[in-house]
């Protein structure tokens, strides 16, 4: 699984999150398993 | 963690994007990340720990920002329309600083600067990094401070990169994006524009002298699709709009607003005149790094529809707390906690406890669903007779009237009341306000323990660059002209 610049992984055991600042291949694991691709929740611009 | 990442990051992932300026003749992310690392060698060369920069707009504004940070220095934007003591009593107050404003001043103007920074960025291909110092002050705001002496607000990295983080997702703005910045570079949403418009990879427009006019004109021009407007300017632009023979406004994606309280009747008439935009109000503090409740595009829309007085009414609220952020009532004033929230000062004691709440000042409630509603200063509030007297339902009655522009009210002493309610307000334009009739006009509206028993017809307010009203210096005024 490769790694895309500037998405977010997290951890389903311990809610660790990364955030990718250099792509790259390779899987990001914590806890023994694979992190998740963490999902944007998108807000409203504000400024 | 450093504010350079955000930068490093687009000109990675974005690098031949245009960053700041127009589609033709703007500066790149790539070429800005030159330019940010040429800034960094210069500040080292001068052995320099903070650049204070005196400049309306221009790619010399994010290169500061961006090559302080990866110099491991202080960005200190200053308002360059302070008179120049005021200004070099500031600069004198900086650690170290390196100058870069207008000749006059004493520093390197801005043109110069830049220059030197494209020869530098040109000859010298380094690719160095910056510093992971994430307490480090990152950004130095002199705070305007509506009633107290001006104050040097610190910032670190972990403050603004927590709010970043938590607003927004890295490049996830369309290539046809635009924002239009027409908030100055020394105030905090200035500053917080440039970052999460870096971080969304969104193209920055700079209006570095506004006009309704010249808003209206770049908005179309440069096919701007997101803007940041203070409630005067949006106030003006509202009126430009409705003028006879306007063109029609601008299809903007996203109008957000904020840096003072909105009038309602403004936010009213500019919901109709943008029927197809996202309005946004963002409420912040310079020391909390911006943002920390915004009131969303859907909000709005449903409150300005709804014939319902509960839901109609958060049209004044500013919505809820971003993530991140714990808002709290203590006593009808605001708190808040957050990793975002700084609260530290250059120049005096810090304000957060030592739980990190942070006391804003701000008298404020929630309703039953969690909105928040800022309403005033807490030293804005008028008692009169025992009764307290918030001023914005009666500024907003006032604007309401045709004649009237823009108003302020406040409190004057009073021997039998305690306090009495006083307004300046300034005409709109081509009007003559006749005062007995604007009286009435109050009194039949919202009854008269809330009438002004002294209203001032003036040309203009005295207010803040993000225009608000300076009240401690109209209370001097009015008081000195209308003695209890």
């Amino acid at each position: 699984m490769a790694n895309a610049l500037g998405k977010r992984y997290q951890c389903a055991v311990c809610e660790a999150t990364v955030l990718v600042t250099k792509p790259g291949e390779g899987t990001l694991t914590c806890h023994d398993q694979p992190m998740d691709l963490a999902q944007p929740k998108p807000l409203p611009s504000a400024d | 963690m450093n504010l350079a990442m955000i930068l490093d990051m687009a000109a990675d992932g974005l690098g031949g994007r245009v960053a700041v300026g127009s589609l033709d003749g703007g500066i790149t992310y790539e070429q800005l990340r030159q330019l940010a690392r040429a800034t960094a060698r210069e500040l080292a060369r001068r052995q320099a720990s903070t650049l204070a920069l005196a400049e309306p707009q221009g790619p010399v504004v994010p290169a500061a920002l961006f090559g302080a940070a990866w110099a491991g220095a202080s960005y200190a934007p200053l308002n360059y329309r302070l008179p120049a003591t005021t200004l070099e009593a500031a600069i004198d107050r900086l650690p170290s600083p390196a100058l870069v404003a207008p000749a006059g001043i004493g520093g390197t103007p801005a043109e110069h600067w830049l220059a030197d920074l494209r020869a530098g960025a040109a000859t010298d291909p380094s690719t160095e990094g910056y510093p992971e110092d994430p307490t480090q002050p990152a950004v130095l705001l002199l705070t305007s401070g509506t009633s107290a002496a001006p104050k040097t607000a610190v910032l670190d990295h972990n403050n603004l990169l927590a709010y970043i983080f938590n607003t927004g997702e890295f490049a996830s703005a369309g290539e046809d994006e635009a924002l239009l910045l027409s908030v100055p570079p020394f105030h905090i949403a200035g500053v917080a524009a440039v970052l999460s418009a870096t971080w969304a990879g969104r193209r920055v427009v700079p209006l570095p002298v506004f006009s309704a006019e010249a808003w209206l004109e770049v908005a179309a021009a440069e096919h701007i699709t997101h803007a940041f407007v203070v409630p005067t300017m949006l106030a003006r632009i509202v009126a430009v709009l409705d003028a006879p023979g306007a063109g029609p406004a601008p299809a903007l994606r996203s109008l957000a607003y904020g840096g003072a309280r909105m009038p309602a009747p403004v936010l009213e008439r500019a919901l109709e005149l943008f029927p197809e935009t996202g309005f946004a109000n963002a409420y912040g503090l310079t020391e909390t790094s911006s943002t920390i409740a915004v009131l969303g595009p859907e909000d709005h829309r449903v409150a300005h529809a709804s014939a319902e007085p509960g839901v109609r009414a958060r049209l004044a609220s500013v919505g809820q707390p971003v993530p991140g952020v714990e808002v709290r009532i203590v006593d009808g004033e605001i708190h808040v906690r957050g990793e975002q929230v700084g609260g530290r000062y250059l120049d005096r004691n810090g304000r957060v406890d030592e739980e990190g709440w942070l006391a804003t000042g701000d008298r404020g409630r929630t309703d039953d669903d969690g909105y928040l509603f800022v309403e005033g200063r807490l030293d804005d509030m008028i008692i009169r007779g025992g009764e307290n007297i918030s001023p914005a339902e009666i500024e907003d009655t006032l604007i309401r009237h045709p004649s009237v522009a823009t108003a302020a009210v406040l409190g004057l002493p009073d021997l039998e009341w305690g306090e009495r309610v006083a307004a300046a307000v300034v005409p709109a334009p081509g009007h003559v306000i006749d005062v007995d009739a604007l009286a009435q006009w109050v009194r039949e509206a919202i009854g008269s323990l809330k009438t002004p028993s002294v209203i001032e017809v003036r040309d203009e307010l005295p207010a803040t660059p993000t225009g608000k009203v300076l009240k401690r210096q109209l209370r001097d005024e009015l008081g000195d002209r209308a003695p209890s």
